[in-house]
């Protein structure tokens, strides 16, 4: 089991403007080595492996990334080449990163008044792994 | 059901073919269809079951997921591995695992012996159809069905209705995706790393199941489509394009709940 807590996420309250729809952008993730379903709360560091789904627990959203497995190629076989040229008209690596999106209206909602949202993850993988979050960026995004 | 397709350049009159729910399919119908997995398994050349299991992960690696071609090469995968058993048998047609409306794999392919045999519906070997081979890997399917305690166990009914209320072609893609890592993060094992995934039989009820969804999602959105600068991208290894995926009637098949057909004012070979 993996647990990962963000840095203090600002959620700007514009009562002219209130959002409509509440975003978290995973930007970045990796996607080989093993699988992993990742469960998502928010301003609860108190969680793990046993909380689950539980909205008491600030619970907001889950995912599974259904990743590549070890690598079976050669040396660097897996790793995520840049572009030769300007001229390569292959299709990207099938390991290029990926984002993922989740809907967490519901769940900010629920928190009430709340300025910042402070998001931790809890990452089990499907087979024994350790580290298997692995993503580049965080995003909150809301929509009017 | 009939629709005039193209053949050779004469126009025919050709039978869409129907894929079915698992769960509806009589023992029969599955007798027949063990025997013809289990000929594809024989079959050690790029007709076989060895071979199309490897399009998707070890050796090949083709497939594609969280990118919006996940939909449209998945169809074609189907399609392809669903002729090459036709070839065996024309009357065949890939089932789907209903896991909205059932709690459990399908009992044809939760049976690990059927009749005294083994069930190549439950686990088959695997031997990808590579000269390079690693210790390592798996020598047959296995599952661990919900072995990942915080896994969403089916039925995903829930889950199938949310995706089919996205009211764009990319927040469907995104949806289903989120519940087909799902349900492969819930069967486990095997199922569980792309890299092996398609060598256990359960997977292509899952895709059927999948491209299922995406057909029904079509029928609420006539025209809907992936981003244009994917369209005409020929998906490998094949090159069917993205926008050939997008007709399941030009594909030769459709989905039925139920079907019934009766003889016309002209029924076929009546002369």
């Amino acid at each position: 089991m993996q647990r990962w807590t963000s840095k203090p996420l600002p959620l700007p309250v514009d009562p002219q403007a209130p959002y409509k729809r509440v975003d978290l952008e995973f930007e970045g993730v990796e996607h080989d080595g093993s699988s992993y379903v990742a469960l998502v709360y928010l301003n609860n560091r108190r969680v793990d492996a046993d909380t689950g789904r539980d909205p008491t627990k600030r619970f907001a959203a889950g995912f599974t990334v259904f990743a590549h497995g070890d690598c079976w190629g050669g040396d660097d076989h897996c790793k995520v080449p840049e572009p030769a040229s300007p001229f390569d008209r292959r299709p990207e690596h099938r390991l290029t990163p990926q984002n993922i999106t989740l809907d967490i209206t519901d769940a900010v909602e629920a928190l009430g008044d709340v300025d910042q949202l402070e998001v931790t993850v809890v990452a089990t993988a499907t087979i024994d792994s350790e580290d298997v979050l692995r993503f580049s960026d965080l995003s909150l995004v809301t929509y009017e | 059901m009939t629709v005039v397709a193209q053949a050779k350049g004469r126009r025919t009159r050709a039978r869409l073919k129907l894929r079915r729910s698992a769960t509806k399919l009589e023992d029969e119908w599955f007798e027949s269809f063990r025997d013809v997995i289990k000929e594809a398994l024989r079959r050690r050349d790029d007709r076989g079951y060895q071979y199309f299991a490897g399009w998707h992960g070890v050796p090949f690696g083709w497939c594609w997921h969280g990118d919006p071609r996940f939909l449209p090469w998945h169809r074609a995968y189907l399609y392809y591995f669903e002729l090459a058993l036709q070839d065996i048998d024309p009357d065949v047609t890939l089932p789907w695992w209903d896991w909205a409306t059932s709690d459990d794999i399908p009992r044809a392919y939760a049976l690990r012996r059927v009749g005294g045999k083994a069930n190549p519906l439950f686990s088959v070997a695997i031997e990808p159809m590579t000269s390079r081979r690693d210790p390592s890997w798996p020598r047959r399917t296995s599952r661990a069905v919900g072995s990942v305690a915080i896994t969403l166990p089916p039925p995903w009914r829930d889950r199938w209705d949310w995706a089919q209320q996205a009211p764009s072609f990319t927040e469907f893609d995104r949806r289903i995706s989120l519940l087909h890592n799902n349900v492969h993060g819930w069967v486990a094992g095997t199922m569980g790393e792309v890299a092996w995934a398609a060598y256990d039989p359960i997977f292509w009820a899952h895709h059927v199941m999948i491209d299922r969804a995406w057909r029904i999602w079509q029928h609420n959105h006539p025209g809907a489509r992936p981003p244009a600068e994917i369209l005409d991208e020929p998906l490998e290894p094949r090159g069917m394009t993205v926008r050939e995926t997008l007709d399941v009637k030009a594909l030769g098949y459709d989905y039925a709940g139920t079907a019934a057909r009766v003889p016309g004012t002209r029924p076929a070979g009546g002369g």
